[in-house]
Formats: C-alpha cells, structure tokens, sequence
C-alpha cells in the first residue's frame, strides 16, 4: 500500500473512532442523569448514597403531576451533583431556615420539563425529613446568572427553579430561565 | 458563592458523617433537617442549658486550670448533651469528676475507642455518664448522657499550660470559644474518589452548630477567677479584652475575677503581668513521677543585643481574606501588613500573597521595596475584602517557594489569618518539607484564632506567633513582632545536660528571637549537674548555663512533658519520620502512662445504676456557639446584601444575590458532532476502499 493511502486509511479510521468516543461521553450524560434518578426515586428518603460523591446527599423531591415529572433534588450545588439530579443553590434547601427554596438543574435533562411550564402550575416539593408543601407557578423571569437576587423575607414562601436559557442552541450560558412559585396554604 | 460554599460543605459533611454513624441513635429528623438546624444555625435556645466557671491558680511559670461546666435540663425530657469547646493547645487535660445532685463520678482515662464504647453503652442502659475527648490539641467536646428534666449536671476538669513569657511580660490565654472551621472540600475525598469516612467525622466532630445571632449573647455564660502566685510582686496586670477586678491577696498575690461577673463566650480571654522588680528568675522547675524525674527549663535569650546594621530580608506577607475574617478581622490583618509594609527599607524585597478559596499574588516573585511597589502594595491591600473558602495551603505552597534556594540571607514569612481550618496536618507537612531557608512567622487575627495552628505553624517555621486581636493592637503588637524580626535570632541551638542524659522537647529546637524565651521539657534518670545551651548569633558564639540543683518542685512538670512529646510526634509524623499507626501508637501509649486527653485516649466518669426509666425517650442535642466577636455573620453565611430587582416580593424588599450554576450539558450538540466524525470518517474509510479497489 501507497504511504499517503495508509495515512487516510488511519486519519478515516481515527475520525470513526473519536466519533464514536464523543457519542459515547455525551449519550453518557442523558443515561447517567436517568439512571442515578430511578435508583434514587426508589426510596429517597433513604440518604445512603456513597456514589454520589462527598457533600451530595438526597434533600428532597419535586413533582409537578400535569408533566408527570418527579425528581430527587440532592443538596452540593456541584456540577457532580448536577449530573445525577436538580440541587438546592446557596443555603436555599426545603424544610431549612430560608423563607426561599432555589433549586437548578440542566435544562436538557432534569429540567427539560421548564419549556412546558405555565403559570398555575404545581410543583410539590417533598423533603427527607418527611415535610411536604405545595407551591403554585406565579410567574416567569429570565436573568444574568450572576443578578439573580431572592428576597430574604418574602410575605409568602417562594420556590424558585433555575435552568439555562434560552432553552436550546449553544448561547452564551450567561441567562437563566426561573420559575416562581408560590406555596399553598 | 464560595463562603456560601465554606457554610454548605461543613454542613453537607457533617450530614453524611451523621448518615454514616446509623449505629448510633439519633432524632435528627433526617438529612434535609438536620444541615440546616442540627449543624447550621441554631434559631431557638437550647433545651439543654450551659454555664461554664474558669478557675485559674498560676503558680510561678505554670498554671493549674479547673473548668466546671454545668449542664441544665430545661425541658420536660431525658436528654444527651454534647458541648464543642477549645483549651489551650499546650494544656494537658488530666482529671474529670462528674457531679450528680450528692454524687461525685470520678473519671479515668482510658484508649478514645474503649472510652467511647462505654459511654454509648451507659447512653443506652439510662446511666449517666460523661466523657471528654480531644478533636484536635485546642479543640475538645465533653458528651453528658441522661440529664433528666429539670436536672444539672456538672462536668468539671483540670488542666495544666505553661505561662508564655514574651519581651518581659507573662501571658495566660484561655480560649473561650471555637470559630466556625472551613473543611477543605478534597480533605474528604479519599484517593479512589469516595468520601473518606474518616475525614467526614473528623469534619463532623470539629464543627458545631451556630447560634443566631437573634438569640443574643446569653447563650453558654462563662465566669472566671485567677488566683495569681508569680512568685514575685506582679505589676502591670492588664487583661485586654475582658474588664476586670485585681484584689490584693498578699505581697506576692493577686485575685482576679470579671469585673461584669459573667461574660458571653465569644472571645478568648488573656491575662498579663510583668515583674515589679527588673529580673524574676523563675526558669527551672522539677519533678519525680513514677521513678523519672522530669524538668522544665526557661531559656531566655539575651535581651539586650545591639541590632546594628540589618542585613537586606525578603518578606512574604500571606493574608487570609476568606469568610471567617469579614468584619473586624480583616481590617485588623489590613492595618497589620499596612505597618509592617511601612517598615521596609529600599534594599529588601517583599511579595504580597492573599487567598481565600482562590489565591493571587501580588507580584510573580518578590520585588524591591521601592516607593513605586509600595504603592501598588498599599493600594491592592486597601481594596481586599473578605469572603469565600480558606484554602491556606495553596497560598502557603507558592509562600515557600524561594527565588534563591542558596542564599544565606534572611527570608521571612509573614502569615495573617484566624486559622479557621480543619487540615492543620496538611500545614505542618507542607512546612516541614518545604521550609527550606524560610522563616514563618505567624500573626492570629480575631478575638478567638486557632492557637493551635499558629503554634504549631510557627514551631515547624522556627518563627514565632503572636496575636492581633483587634485594630487597636495592631501598633503594639506589629511594633514587638518586627522588632523581634530584626534581630538576628539565635539559631543552631544545642542542648547539653552534664551528669546524666535528658530525653528533651521540642526535639528540633527552634531559632531564638530577641525576648522570646524557649521553655525546654526533659524526662530522665536523674538530674544531676548543669544544662548548658549553645547556640550562634550571626557568626558569635552564644551560651547559657543552669545550675539543675536550683530547680524548684511543682506537681505539673510530668504532664507537661507528656503533653510536649505528644506535640513533638506529631510535628515527627508531619515530617514523615514516623507513619501514621506509630504516632498512634506512641500517642496512645504517652496518653495512658500520664493520663492525659490526648486524640487516642479519652475520659470517661460513669454511673453504674440507671435513672432513664426503660420507656423514657432520649434527645441528643449538640449545643449552639456564638459566632467569635467581631466576625459578620451574614457574610460567613454567604448572605451578601445585594440590590433588589423583581424577582423581590416588593422592589423595596431586602434580597440577597445568588450566583446560579452553569445549566447545560449539551450532549445533544456533543451527540451531533460525534455522529458527524463517524459519518465523516466512515465516508473517508469507503472511499479510499474504492481507490483501491480501481488501483487493484
């Protein structure tokens, strides 16, 4: 074989493969995502999850019955947390000391469900601990992930779910899509 | 988003620690509940209330030290108690007595792991028990089981420290509360990248919860009383941020108590007193102890050396700007390097580091200290502000690295920071096999640093520390400390005892500053003879005698040594010269012979009969501290006050500013790509086949 046929031969082959990796790594994503919220739907409020990685335990979980979406909510705000389900942002948790829930999570996969959001919508959030309380979707805001402010005593207690707008396409990752809610007494 | 991280971590931490010890009992409502009111901030008074009294004899260079702490039941329940508080690093715990209405429970010394055993054996039988461990050499937390509603119990112990001795003044310092301790997120990963269990307690052990700050000041009142023996008439007595009362109590003696009676634990306490007369000679101090005798010996270097002409130095100041020091601790460490920077001479050379979860330096190596980089120096001080993590070693790392490994002259290290740390070790290690030519110096900021970093920073640095607790010391304290920097020190220290051998510590003896005494411990045969120290002051000899027979008995000087070996081996295995299961060992072993609390050995007082009726419920609570004085606590918190805009209730509504996390994995467009490589490669692949094919 000619030299410069055999160096296409491995520059073709080479492409195929790299190709391949990159799919694998990013088809990786969707799957761990799925499977580390199924193990952890299974009984949630059981927090021994080593796998997880240190600092990030179960907190809470979240459903919205029209989407027909539920999801463990883990505490660490780390992107490792952020792989295996939506986290509580800053000392934002449920059940805790703030008035405000904030909680963030992909928009292309734990909170994909943020596209078909709509005002009225309920968000039932679960904690641990075994509290539970309800909130109703009031309004929508986008903002530079670096100007989002949460009031430190708000009349009501507030949930906010945090993801990255717009919702598809490169971008610039600098927006944010909230949803505010409401809790229901 | 850092100290946000600082206040998360420690708690995320502790919460899996608390997940992981499932064998012990616990009403923590779960996982979500427990980080934010088991380990985060207290919002209600404690069921279980707590006084504490310090009662202090200093006799001559040792003070003997009584802590009684009184447990209260408040609430209608059976409850467990456990309290998080510091002593003085080189103190050594060595009796517990457990007192119960009439009855007096004695408590012996046993390995930490038998001690705790029991303990949780007695938690669960209804017995009531007490036990003491140490977190680190500073840092201990008394465990009290079945208080019964409306019960007291009291929790007393003893200790011994030597008085520091600095420029002709005596110091006795006693810790009164413990900050709030940055874990270092990769100290509780293990190496395979599973949570290290152990370091996950240890995070879990060395952390308390916080009070808020709306409870007030009231929480864990502590009262204290020093009587003071010298053993000369004592004069100057000052105590500098506490007010007191001085009665005389003979020529020689005085009683010292608060003069507001109680105070909130939220500051150390420091009592100091010089000499009336020009030179006390109280530097030698023995002790028989079961067949040994054992020494103290005061060095003092000479005081009054002409400084002549100093030679041209490096300085590195390292600052700590991370959350713990917002407030009052970061104005008083920006004052501090302000003077220090106003004392360098055109012909030295200095660097300015600052680090809180991140690092900068102020210069890529040191600099001479013109009248230009002054400037640049004051103004990047001036704008430093405090927040985020405390990642100290990185800082330290890039302090140690010398621009000239080979020179002779002098490099000093100048570090500011409250210390606020759990990986002390990773320091130590750090210094012991980096220190090279350089010097460390450490200053403690705030009204309750961590002493025990400091020393032991200072010790494995061969500089020395010193304490700036607020503004108002920052003249005081940084005009003694760099006098004592510009002096040469006296360095290749040796000992040597005529007649029969001393086992001495600190083993590596460090370089001697200008009024800054080396108290030197040593276990032996017999004490017979003189102790000679030799040393060099630049390029003079210098030497020291004492006469061993002038020593005078006290009953502390066994303990002590005890206390100074366990300090010595762990400054060994921070050097790699013994690995961990032998510091442990020899830990263990200095613990039981002297039956002092050490990390391996514990006290433990029990009851033997019950008094929980079978059926009654118990609460563990872990009492609440106050947030060391002058320190912010909606910074530590991360709760930085920010603008409103609408996502507030009313656009006037108080908000605060929250940093939202990237949110998008992509993998669709990464799934893209790679489809379009495979495709691209596959077309490559078929049509060179074809080439080849025609070619064929």
């Amino acid at each position: 074989m000619k030299p410069v046929a055999w160096i296409g031969q491995l520059t073709a082959g080479g492409l195929c493969c790299v190709g391949l990796a990159v799919m694998g790594h990013a088809a990786a994503v969707p799957a761990k995502a799925a499977m580390a919220q199924a193990l952890l739907n299974r009984d949630f409020t059981h927090s021994s999850t080593p796998w997880l990685g240190a600092g990030v335990v179960p907190v809470a979980r979240i459903s919205v019955a029209r989407l027909g979406v539920r999801e463990v909510v883990l505490a660490g705000g780390t992107d490792q947390a952020l792989a295996y389900g939506p986290t509580v942002v800053g000392a934002h948790a449920p059940g805790g000391r703030s008035r405000v829930v904030v909680m963030a999570a992909h928009r292309d996969t734990h909170f994909r469900f943020m596209r078909n959001m709509v005002v009225g919508d309920v968000v039932r959030v679960e904690t641990t601990g075994g509290g539970a309380s309800r909130y109703r979707v009031t309004r929508f805001q986008t903002v530079r992930w670096d100007q989002f402010t949460v009031p430190t005593a708000p009349k009501h207690r507030l949930l906010a779910l945090a993801t990255c707008y717009p919702f598809a396409g490169p971008g610039h990752r600098t927006l944010r899509r909230i949803a505010w809610a409401e809790a229901i007494s | 988003m850092p100290n946000r991280r600082l206040a998360f971590l420690s708690i995320a931490a502790a919460c899996l620690a608390s997940t992981s010890l499932s064998a012990a009992p616990t009403d923590a409502p779960g996982c979500g509940e427990l980080m934010l009111h088991a380990k985060g901030v207290a919002t209600q008074t404690p069921a279980v209330r707590l006084g504490t009294d310090f009662d202090v004899t200093v006799s001559g260079a040792i003070a003997r030290v009584r802590v009684t702490q009184a447990f209260r039941n408040t609430s209608k329940g059976w409850m467990e108690a456990s309290y998080l508080y510091p002593l003085p690093e080189d103190g050594a715990v060595d009796s517990l007595k457990m007192v119960v209405g009439q009855k007096i429970f004695v408590g012996h010394i046993k390995p930490r792991a038998d001690a705790q055993k029991a303990y949780e054996t007695a938690v669960t039988e209804g017995r009531q028990a007490g036990l003491v461990d140490q977190q680190r050499p500073d840092l201990f937390r008394t465990h009290v089981a079945n208080v019964g509603p409306g019960q007291t119990v009291v929790i007393a112990i003893e200790f011994q420290a030597p008085v520091r001795q600095l420029s002709g003044e005596y110091a006795l310092r006693l810790p009164l509360v413990a900050g709030p301790r940055y874990v270092a997120p990769h100290t509780l990963t293990a190496a395979d990248g599973t949570p290290n269990q152990a370091a996950l307690e240890d995070a879990a052990a060395i952390t308390a919860p916080l009070a808020d700050p709306a409870l007030g000041k009231s929480l864990n009142p502590v009262t204290i009383e020093v009587h003071l023996n010298p053993g000369f008439v004592p004069a100057n007595i000052i105590s500098p941020y506490h007010p007191i009362t001085v009665r005389d109590a003979g020529a020689e003696a005085r009683e010292i108590t608060l003069a507001a009676g109680d105070v909130p634990a939220d500051r150390d306490f420091e009592l100091r007193w010089r000499s009336a007369s020009a030179d006390p000679r109280i530097g030698l101090f023995r002790q028989e102890f079961a067949g040994q005798h054992y020494l103290m010996a005061t060095i003092t270097p000479p005081a009054d050396r002409a400084i002549g002409q100093v030679p041209p130095r490096e300085m590195v100041f390292v600052i700590d700007n991370s959350g713990s020091m917002a407030g009052a601790s970061i104005e008083a460490a920006k004052a501090s390097i302000l003077y220090a920077l106003g004392t360098l001479r055109p012909e030295d050379t200095f660097n300015i580091i600052r680090f809180d979860d991140t690092m900068t330096e102020l210069f890529v190596h040191s600099v001479p200290a013109s009248a230009e980089q002054l400037a640049l120096a004051h103004h990047y001080v001036e704008a430093l502000d405090a927040g985020g993590g405390t990642e100290m070693l990185p800082a330290l790392k890039a302090a140690l690295v010398d621009g000239s490994p080979g020179s002779t002259g002098v490099r000093q290290v100048v570090f500011l920071t409250d210390g606020e740390i759990s990986n002390e070790g990773e320091m130590m290690a750090e210094i012991a096999a980096h220190g090279g030519r350089s010097r460390v110096f450490m200053i403690g900021i705030g009204s309750a640093p961590n002493q025990f970093l400091m020393h032991r920073m200072a010790e494995a640095g061969r500089g020395t520390y010193t304490n700036v607790a607020v503004r108002e010391d920052v003249a005081s304290k940084m005009t003694a400390l760099l006098d004592r920097l510009k002096a040469p020190a006296v360095h290749d220290l040796a000992v040597a005892v005529g007649g029969a051998p001393l086992e001495l510590t600190p083993a590596r003896l460090p370089d001697l500053y200008a009024g800054e005494p080396l108290t030197l411990l040593g276990k032996g045969d017999r004490l017979q003879g003189h102790l000679t120290v030799t040393g060099m002051i630049g390029d003079k000899p210098w030497r020291q005698t004492v006469d061993l027979a002038g020593a005078a008995d006290s009953p502390a000087i066994a303990r002590l040594w005890a206390g100074a070996r366990v300090a010595d081996a762990e400054a060994q295995h921070s050097a790699g010269q013994l690995d961990d299961a032998q510091t442990d060992a020899l830990i263990a072993k200095l613990g039981m012979d002297y039956g002092i609390v050490t990390r391996q050995t514990s006290l433990l007082a029990e009851d033997v009969t019950p008094v929980r009726p079978s059926g009654a419920a118990l609460s563990r609570e872990e009492l609440p501290l106050l947030l060391p004085n002058g320190w912010d606590f909606d910074k530590l918190l991360g709760r930085v006050p920010a603008a409103a805009n609408e996502a507030a209730d009313t656009p006037e509504a108080p908000s605060e500013q929250l940093d939202l996390p990237q949110t998008s994995t992509n993998y669709a467009e990464a799934l893209t790509r790679g489809l379009a490589m495979l495709v691209v490669g596959l077309i490559g692949v078929i049509a060179l086949r074809l080439r080849k094919g025609e070619v064929a």
